[in-house]
């Protein structure tokens, strides 16, 4: 089974979320769940950290793009963190997701 | 009072009442009621019960009873030694109780029933007790020697039917082991080649030898041999206990030895009394290296290509379940392109009238680096041949595959979410071995990974499916098919579709065939690398 570790540090009304490990279908539910619960209604910012993220596919975007939406009805800043030259970077860059949300670095 | 006085003929009758060739075409269920139907009318007693020894050989347990059928319901346990039919167990020979008086019985039934005489002999198999049948009246009865025989002669045939009903049970229950234990499908690899033979000695088809073959999340590749003292069920269930447990210690990471250490210290506290020899190896994903540790276990064989075969010089530490708090050791062996090396149980190279050492020269001179798979049915025909056993006898061959060689991968799994990451690992180790780039390797893992989701979520319905993928390299190109036997039906959902997309990007070409017997994705991606 695919695995995944989500770390959350909160820091004052910015929100850090570390995904590491492998994202598929497998575990896209639970992990779509976890970032979704670590998110209250005080967060003014949200940053998804990628880095050590290892594989992710479509149901890794689909995340992305919907927590994206959310976050925008609730005026949550978000940004996107996944080095450059990455696979995750790679697979971001093709969604076009980087026009929506700052892709860091 | 009544006296039973049979005459000659009338014994002949009772005789042949219980020796009848049709009971022997019951069920042994049947046969049991049958057969004390019969002793109750002829001995014209109102109650009359079968208690077996259970498996302590502490207590016995009321299996079968007519007018006293709730001996059999509520479970009645009498402790050997202890009340009238404790005694009988106790002392192996019949007993007669005219008079029942009830501080000699101890069975509330009995006495809730005021059963008024008793006679009890004992269920023997050879010279062991494995149970007590008594009859009771509740009228008082002088129970007579004719009586006796005839209930011993009934109590033969129950011993008899017992018997058969729990080897009848012990080969249900070794068929079903055999099943859940039977070694698991060798995996293909596309560095390292294997091959294995597992001929179990026991009629139930299941023995205290096993292998294994499994990978970790971490992509190294765990080898096991083992073989659990001793023989039948009992070395079987231990055997499947401990296939598992090493597994899972394998699981929790650290070396062969560490796991090995894991598994004696489980083995010394779960399974008091067993012994087993393991040899425990994890290749790291190159199949350069193996890193092994042995308690106990026959040295592996080693065949290089252009050198004399021979048996690893390993240290070896003392069988599991021997002593406790011993320091096991892991040591590396080099495996180069070609060579191959052999795992296997004593029941390969021990027989009778030759020694052992004999034996493993019969196996150097047969072994070779050659095909694993041709391979065994030479090691097998060379070293058993047409004699029939004596033990288990478990083959495990590895060769590492020539640099040069990449076979094409195929494999198929269930369509299920656990299967994208083992597909994933099988795609990793198997482009290890080509010339691609991180981003050609990260491509193809992303559309190999985007078709098999596909087939995951929307090939099937609830009965599920498998799907299937072969990888093969015609430099400069990796062609890639993924197929299942479903039909796709459109995604459902929000945010759905991006898979297609990706799968664009990531190749050169991408076909999607859907044909009436399934769907078939077709890649090809040129791979960067420095031979194109």
């Amino acid at each position: 089974m695919t695995a995944a570790t989500v770390s959350v540090h909160k820091d004052g009304d910015e929100v850090h979320i570390a995904v590491a490990g492998e994202l598929d279908l497998a575990n896209a539910g639970l992990v779509e769940d976890e970032i979704v619960a670590a998110i209250d209604n005080t967060a003014t910012n949200v940053v998804v950290d990628l880095t050590d993220l290892l594989y992710m596919d479509s149901s890794g975007l689909r995340i992305l793009f919907t927590l994206s939406g959310r976050l925008e009805v609730l005026q949550i800043e978000m940004s996107v963190v996944a080095p450059h030259g990455s696979p995750t970077r790679r697979v971001i860059e093709m969604s076009g997701f980087d026009s929506l949300v700052e892709l860091r670095p | 009072m009544v006296v039973s006085d049979p005459t000659a003929n009338e014994r002949l009758r009772r005789i042949e009442s219980v020796t009848d060739v049709a009971l022997a075409r019951l069920k042994v269920e049947d046969l049991l009621v049958e057969l004390l139907d019969r002793v109750r009318e002829l001995l014209r007693a109102d109650t009359v019960a079968v208690l077996l020894l259970n498996e302590s050989r502490q207590e016995l347990v009321a299996t079968a009873a007519r007018g006293l059928e709730e001996e059999v319901y509520q479970d009645t346990r009498i402790p050997v030694g202890k009340g009238f039919a404790g005694r009988i167990a106790a002392e192996g020979r019949p007993v007669i109780i005219d008079r029942v008086d009830h501080s000699d019985v101890l069975n509330p039934i009995l006495r809730q029933k005021r059963i008024r005489s008793l006679l009890g002999v004992p269920v023997l198999a050879g010279d062991a007790v494995i149970g007590v049948l008594h009859v009771g009246t509740l009228t008082d009865r002088a129970f007579h020697q004719d009586d006796i025989n005839l209930l011993q002669l009934v109590a033969d045939r129950v011993a008899l039917a017992t018997q058969a009903r729990i080897s009848q049970v012990e080969r249900t229950a070794a068929a079903a082991l055999q099943r859940s234990l039977a070694p698991s499908v060798l995996p293909l690899l596309p560095g390292l080649e294997l091959a294995a033979r597992y001929a179990p000695n026991e009629e139930g088809g299941v023995g205290g030898d096993w292998y294994d073959v499994f990978t970790l999340p971490s992509g190294w590749l765990c080898v096991v041999i083992g073989d659990v003292v001793g023989h039948g069920l009992r070395a079987a269930v231990v055997m499947g206990r401990l296939r598992s447990a090493l597994r899972a210690y394998a699981l929790e990471g650290g070396g062969p030895a560490e796991v090995l250490t894991r598994l004696d210290r489980k083995v010394q506290h779960f399974e008091p009394g067993a012994m087993a020899t393991v040899l425990f190896g994890q290749f790291d994903p190159s199949f350069e290296r193996l890193r092994v540790s042995s308690a106990g276990h026959l040295a592996p064989v080693l065949a290089v290509p252009g050198q004399p075969t021979t048996l690893l010089d390993l240290p070896t530490d003392p069988p599991l379940g021997v002593r406790f708090g011993l320091r096991r050791r892991t040591s590396t062996v080099e495996l180069e392109p070609g060579a191959l090396l052999g795992l296997y149980t004593d029941g390969l190279v021990e027989r009778r009238g030759r020694t052992l050492d004999e034996g493993l020269d019969v196996l150097c001179d047969v072994v070779v680096p050659g095909p694993p798979e041709r391979l065994c049915a030479d090691v097998m025909a060379t070293l058993v041949g047409n004699q029939p056993p004596d033990d288990d006898i478990t083959l495990l061959l590895m060769r590492r595959r020539v640099d040069n060689e990449i076979v094409p991968l195929e494999l198929t799994l269930p369509a299920a979410p656990g299967s994208l990451r083992d597909i994933r690992r099988a795609v990793d180790r198997w482009l290890a071995g080509t010339e691609a780039t991180p981003t050609d390797a990260a491509d193809l893992q992303l559309v190999i990974g985007e078709a098999c989701s596909n087939a995951v979520e929307h090939a099937y319905g609830a009965r599920g499916g498998t799907v299937a993928l072969r990888m093969e390299l015609r430099p400069p190109d990796v062609f890639a098919t993924i197929s299942d036997t479903g039909s796709w039906r459109p995604p459902r959902g929000r945010n759905r579709g991006r898979g297609t997309m990706l799968m664009q990007r990531c190749s050169d070409e991408l076909r999607v065939e859907h044909g009436p017997v399934g769907t078939t994705v077709f890649v090809r991606r040129r791979l960067t690398g420095p031979a194109s």
